[in-house]
């Protein structure tokens, strides 16, 4: 299960390719279809010049030739156009399933686990990485299937023309599989070296870009623009090396197709000449020797373009392993649901509750608690004892190693609840759109008083489009104590029956502090159960019930 | 167009490499079409001479020069297109570095920029977007546009020479039609739409960040699923507008193509005419809709570039303004040894301000300690006595300064070389006494490498109050009379925050200091405190 094994990327990758089968078969069809018109494109060339030139045809007569030839080239041109559009879909179903196997994956590992990744590479996986996916379906596996078909049709025609012509043709056929490896080897290694210069360029390049400041504080720019310079020169240097024996590979296939063409262009002509006296070239014609002649070189053209979509396929295999090892990241196990013995709805029934992370130590132990509905719960007791991990288990974000948790009758995290964490969240938005991201039927008016509730009103009431005004659009964005009294409007605006939160104050200022406190308060007169964790002494005056969550275990107080 | 000027000028700076690296490309081209055209020349003439043999008449044929030209073509095309791709994949390495130097020295010249405006990881990822969208100007846009107008007026010149002149004018309007399709008619379809593309995608990736943020608040309240499907469908409909793009340069380039084809069917239809009036030879009038047909291969490498063009124009855009001086410049260092604040405004441009009539004196050697909620403007009125933001109204003399921000910088290189930015005239044995100082000296005596250990990205290799003293030692190491130290203790344990405070203070002894955090612990001691509301 070793998500770093390129075999196993490679079968994943290809695992997907179902979804897709519809538009790949297409568009490989289109590419024959674009194939078969370049072969009687080239007959009716090779015919003309044969009727003009040798036959002395006149020109009015092969006016229906040519007519036909033109027909062709459209129909010719219409398959190349059906080919990209019919690409340019090949990866919309794939794409599409892995975002929602990712975002299965996310809500499988739950909020807590997800924490532990940072939201900027989460989001990179999500888009860049499923995006990345797009090349190798859309160009390189067509053009996989189209490099062996087409050259095939090719051989055929030749074949039928002429077998020795065919033969030197054929000498290079077995050759194609190698080819495939040799420049598929020296294009991932081109890649892959490129991909790395650039991103250590990058790298260093975005290090210095975000110490700008600092480095303008120290009057050290310069410096650093001369470091910078120097570092992409010894890169530069690194990578040169390697693609002097990359490129070396898509030079014998070019050399291969190159000389492929002479042997024939020699061989035809002094066939048509009379000087070979075996084999078949004695009835060769200008038109069948020109013929194999344009054909020669669109028998190499489907290999040369899948040479230029191998990077498409590394950049996949790069995208999907990283992918792949978000998708096999261990997740808590699933929710027990039903396991629940009480299922009384009038209390929080946490029943001889254990819960381990990995194969480490118990951080709850053996924990049996009942919370009557409109009780106000403050935890408290040491950092590290176990008050986040209990409450964790109260949202449903972990499930307990053993024992039961019911809210009210139902397992943890059903039913919709108010939680706060020790970030408040908001979003690139107004007012209104954060607090309807929770409440997206609340009215104005609710919104407004939510935003009273928590002391943030004054930010809104003087702005001229009030909850429609933008968040942060003075420049400031909010303050830490301002984001958590915006997650704390939500709760108010969604009025749930519960409210889990984890070190409500802690790190607030004194304004926001008192706001979060006054907020406690009415949520807990307004008869909901509040569960809190605190090392906060005013904030433990609110409790009905306090408890001391000591070494994974809880005490009254 | 215009915005991409200023990069196309800094890539014509390498004009000689550009100039080889683009005869290399014509040199493979040609190699690879003349291969084609000669073995056509060469099998009509054969073909023709074949005849006369047949019919028993005498005739001579050189097959030296043609079979030699053949073979000599074969070898070029392949030799030529080793060197061209290894020099022009060294040309772009060479842009690579050059685009984002002088990117570098624009924005460090261009003066602090405007804080808060944006998150900084997305600013940063946006930026990497941009500079990543210039770097293949020359070699996808430039490059091949040039290569395509000049192949196809040699061939242009050819058909007139061979042919006639009428003939070689209708091929020119078949062809120069391709080139606008495959081109700028490409260009202008796809612009508007390839344009917001960009900003589009830069957008969904911040929702897709508030997402992850309110990850347990929208799953508590039920709504994970519904907000997923809002981001699913937006890729969604990005994934769609990119297919639309592609599928648009599939089809221009497809009719560029039709158009080529056509043009060498023309060729060969009109010089069929010619070739009954004798006014030019079979093999010659074979050759020349082959040289026509070897366009396509030019030509396909149009499309792609064009479709991006529109992106890449709008990152061009996004870089210039990044570059842009800033309002804000700094101000040239005051000699004043006492900072005297007289009724600053202090705030960014265009915002409401965050402090009004702020007045303050410190005397040179004096103590101050700033103490303030986060939000009350103290790393405001900080970056205002360091001159990193200008006071929007008042005067402000200043000593010259070392400023310890509230962010901890750490940079991707060497202990050492983080450390000398603080003073680059600091020997390894000063280096050594100040990481005592800050109790990191036993840390690193551990590490091989000393003072050239490696410190990685973003300084991760350190723990939050190890980078945060790293960074207090790189300011304790200038001379400057005036130290501002803002938040200094952030991430460091209050046991080694309260033994290296006293070594700190007796370091800085004679200097002006001004201290600012969110409580009186996180301060120096300080002769006075200032409390901020």
């Amino acid at each position: 299960m070793d998500s770093s094994d390129p075999a196993r990327v490679r079968r994943w990758l290809s695992g997907l390719t179902k979804s897709s089968q519809r538009w790949i078969r297409a568009t490989v069809l289109a590419g024959v279809w674009v194939g078969l018109a370049t072969i009687v494109q080239m007959a009716l060339l090779a015919w003309l010049v044969y009727q003009g030139v040798i036959e002395h045809q006149p020109v009015a007569s092969l006016t229906p030739a040519f007519l036909v030839l033109v027909a062709v080239l459209v129909l010719r041109a219409l398959g190349q156009g059906l080919q990209t559009r019919f690409a340019a879909r090949c990866s919309e179903e794939v794409r599409r399933d892995v975002r929602r196997q990712l975002h299965r994956k996310w809500q499988a590992l739950g909020p807590v686990a997800l924490a532990d990744a940072s939201a900027a590479s989460l989001a990179r996986e999500w888009l860049d990485h499923v995006e990345a996916l797009h090349g190798y379906f859309a160009r390189f596996l067509p053009q996989m299937m189209l490099s062996v078909i087409v050259p095939l049709m090719i051989l055929a025609v030749v074949f039928w023309l002429d077998w020795l012509a065919g033969i030197f043709l054929v000498l290079s056929a077995p050759l194609i599989p190698l080819f495939m490896a040799l420049v598929g080897m020296g294009a991932e290694k081109v890649n892959q070296q490129h991909f790395e210069t650039v991103s250590r360029l990058s790298g260093q390049f975005l290090d210095k870009v975000r110490g700008l400041t600092t480095l303008q504080l120290f009057g050290q720019t310069a410096q650093a623009s001369a470091t910078l310079h120097q570092r992409s020169d010894q890169f530069r240097l690194i990578t040169l090396k390697t693609l002097k024996i990359a490129f070396l590979s898509s030079a014998v296939l070019e050399f291969f197709a190159s000389v492929a063409i002479a042997v024939i262009a020699i061989y035809i002509g002094f066939g048509l000449l009379g000087y070979i006296s075996f084999g078949p070239s004695s009835e060769l014609t200008l038109f069948s020797g020109l013929l194999i002649l344009l054909l020669a070189p669109e028998f190499f053209q489907p290999l040369r373009t899948l040479s230029q979509h191998y990077h498409d396929r590394a950049a996949a295999l790069g995208a999907s392993a990283e992918i792949l090892a978000r998708l096999d990241q261990p997740a808590s196990p699933t929710k027990t649901t039903g396991s629940s013995s009480t299922n009384d709805a009038a209390v929080i029934a946490i029943q001889r509750v254990s819960l381990c992370y990995d194969t480490g130590p118990e951080v709850i132990r053996n924990v049996t608690l009942t919370i009557k509905k409109g009780e106000t719960i403050v935890l408290t007791g040491p950092s590290g004892g176990g008050k986040s991990s209990l409450l964790h288990m109260l949202a449903g974000f972990l499930q307990p190693v053993s024992g039961s948790i019911s809210i009210f009758g139902k397992p943890a995290g059903e039913q919709p609840f108010g939680w706060l964490g020790q970030k408040g969240f908001w979003i690139q938005g107004s007012w209104a759109d954060n607090l309807r991201m929770t409440s997206p039927d609340a009215s104005d008016i609710a919104i407004e008083r939510a935003l009273h509730q928590v002391g943030l009103a004054d930010l809104v009431e003087h702005r001229e489009q009030g909850i429609y005004s933008k968040i942060g659009e003075d420049g400031q964005g909010l303050s830490g104590g301002q984001a958590r009294r915006l997650s704390l409007a939500r709760i108010f605006l969604a009025d749930y029956d519960l409210v889990i939160l984890d070190e409500p104050t802690a790190g607030l200022d004194a304004t926001s502090e008192i706001h979060v406190l006054e907020a406690l308060h009415k949520l807990s007169e307004a008869g909901k159960t509040v569960i809190l964790s605190t090392h906060h002494q005013a904030l433990m005056t609110l409790a009905d019930r306090l408890l001391i969550v000591h070494d994974g275990e809880v005490k009254d107080a | 167009m215009r915005e991409l000027r200023p990069w196309l000028n800094l890539i014509l700076q390498r004009r000689g490499r550009l100039v080889i690296g683009a005869l290399l490309l014509l040199a493979t081209l040609i190699s690879g079409i003349a291969l084609l055209a000669l073995s056509g020349w060469f099998l009509t003439e054969t073909a023709l001479v074949g005849l006369l043999f047949a019919a028993g008449i005498q005739a001579y044929i050189n097959l030296y020069v043609p079979g030699g030209g053949i073979r000599f073509f074969a070898v070029s095309r392949t030799v030529a297109r080793y060197f061209e791709r290894l020099y022009n994949h060294n040309t772009v390495l060479r842009l690579l570095t050059d685009i984002r130097v002088a990117l570098f020295d624009q924005m460090a010249q261009a003066g602090h920029r405007d804080r808060g405006l944006q998150k900084g990881a997305q600013w940063l990822s946006r930026l990497t977007a941009d500079v990543d969208a210039l770097d293949t100007l020359y070699l996808r846009l430039v490059a091949p546009t040039a290569l395509a107008a000049v192949v196809t007026l040699l061939v242009v010149l050819l058909v007139w020479l061979l042919l006639d002149l009428e003939t070689a004018l209708t091929a020119l309007g078949f062809l120069a039609t391709a080139f606008v399709m495959a081109s700028w008619a490409l260009y202008r379809r796809t612009q508007a739409l390839s344009g917001e593309l960009n900003d589009r995608h830069e957008h969904l990736r911040s929702d897709v960040i508030e997402h992850l943020e309110g990850f347990s608040e929208l799953t508590a309240a039920g709504r994970i699923g519904k907000h997923a499907a809002l981001l699913k469908r937006q890729s969604l409909a990005l994934d769609k507008d990119q297919a639309v793009i592609e599928t648009q340069a599939g089809w221009h380039l497809s009719a560029a193509q039709l158009l080529i084809n056509l043009s060498a069917v023309f060729v060969l239809w009109s010089g069929f005419a010619l070739f009954h009036k004798g006014a030019v030879s079979g093999p010659v009038l074979v050759m020349l809709p082959i040289v026509l047909l070897g366009l396509n291969e030019v030509y396909a490498m149009l499309p792609d570039a064009f479709g991006k063009l529109g992106a890449t124009l709008a990152a061009a855009r996004r870089l210039n303004k990044d570059v842009e001086p800033s309002a804000v410049q700094p101000v040239s260092p005051a000699t004043s040894s006492t900072l005297i604040a007289s009724d600053l405004t202090i705030g960014y441009p265009g915002n409401a301000p965050v402090m009004t009539h702020f007045s303050l004196t410190v005397q040179e050697g004096e103590r101050l300690g700033i103490v303030g909620a986060s939000g009350s403007g103290k790393s405001s009125l900080a970056d205002t006595f360091a001159r990193v933001t200008p006071a929007l109204t008042g005067t402000l003399e200043c000593p010259p300064c070392a400023y310890l921000t509230q962010s901890t910088v750490v940079f991707e290189d060497t202990l050492k070389t983080n450390l000398l930015l603080g003073n680059p005239n600091a020997t390894d044995a000063d280096l050594w006494r100040v990481l005592e100082l800050v109790e990191l000296a036993e840390r690193f005596t551990r590490e091989n490498e000393g003072l050239d250990t490696w410190l990685g990205s973003g300084g991760n290799r350190l723990s939050g109050g190890e980078a945060r003293r790293l960074v207090l030692a790189r300011v304790l190491l200038s001379n400057a009379p005036l130290v501002i130290l803002d938040e200094p203790f952030t991430g460091v344990d209050t046991d080694t925050r309260k033994r290296i405070t006293p070594l700190i203070d007796r370091w800085l002894e004679g200097r002006t200091v001004i201290s600012l955090g969110h409580g009186p612990e996180a301060l120096l001691p300080s002769d006075h405190v200032l409390h901020l509301n």
